[in-house]
């Protein structure tokens, strides 16, 4: 397996794992939270709030502009 | 000194010494403003992306940190925090016209050339007024959100964490900060073959804005 091959299959069991996490998020009496619940925790202050969207437009940013 | 205000909303301490926040609090208000942890992580990844290369995003980060700073100061110094008011509700939104306007910025966005003038602007100005939408609240405003599990908060944390450090580990492993690597990918040189082409680009963008809309309503 090249070095190559070997960075794509830990990316995929990243989202393999977020897939997982998800999937055990939607039983009843799961401790893990889905991951939108997460989202509505981190981003209940405004600091919170504005960073999580600081981040998502930084996404836009470093995807498609300059 | 208590005196009606002419509104008639009750009475109004103008008590200039009792008003005036104690000068020995800048300071410690100051430096709790700076050690927010997303005010500090925003500031960082401002200053190293913007000696990476990428002015553009180093100042709209930065710009970010800062107006977190001073507002979090203003708020330590115990000025009065205005009640939180979404600038619209997103019920109020019909759906269709959310799918309708991303699916038109994605278009005509995506047929901009990548890291384009034109794609830069439109990018930021969405990206800077999404800023300001969350500034002002949730699209979406209802209850506290409930506490997290601790071993459930770990297992997001865990994957998010390890996610951006073998991200970190691909950058690093690169000949250099700007010189890809096929050995070592990062996810935008992955992403390059699909971006590279106006359908790709379209369909990156409508994802990006739909999980903008997404997250304002968190």
């Amino acid at each position: 397996m090249s070095s190559h091959d070997l960075t794509i299959a830990v990316y995929v069991l990243f989202v393999l794992c977020g897939v997982g996490l998800e999937l055990l998020a939607s039983g009843k009496r799961s401790r893990i939270p889905p991951l939108r619940d997460v989202f509505s925790r981190v981003m209940r202050t405004r600091s919170g709030r504005v960073g999580v969207v600081a981040g998502w437009a930084w996404l836009g940013l470093h995807f498609f502009a300059r | 000194m208590v005196e009606r205000s002419p509104g008639g909303n009750g009475p109004q301490r103008i008590d200039g010494d009792a008003a005036r926040p104690d000068a020995t609090a800048v300071l410690p208000a100051a430096l709790a403003a700076l050690v927010d942890p997303v005010v500090g992580i925003l500031l960082l990844a401002g200053i190293f992306d913007g000696i990476s290369g990428n002015p553009i995003h180093g100042v709209v980060l930065c710009g970010v940190a800062f107006a977190l700073a001073v507002d979090g100061f203003g708020r330590r110094r115990g000025e009065p925090t205005p009640r939180a008011v979404p600038l619209f509700h997103a019920e109020r939104v019909p759906t269709l016209l959310v799918v309708a306007l991303a699916t038109a910025f994605a278009f005509v966005v995506g047929g901009f050339g990548r890291y384009s003038w034109p794609a830069t602007v439109v990018v930021v100005l969405l990206g800077t007024a999404a800023v300001v939408v969350a500034w002002r609240g949730s699209l979406r405003p209802g209850q506290e959100p409930a506490k997290l599990d601790p071993a459930g908060a770990l297992s997001w944390a865990s994957v998010f964490i390890a996610l951006g450090l073998w991200e970190l580990t691909q950058l690093l492993l690169q000949p250099s900060l700007t010189t890809d690597s096929n050995a070592h990918p990062t996810l935008s040189v992955l992403s390059d073959p699909v971006l590279g082409t106006h359908p790709g680009r379209s369909i990156g963008l409508f994802l990006w804005a739909a999980f903008g809309w997404f997250l304002l309503q968190r």
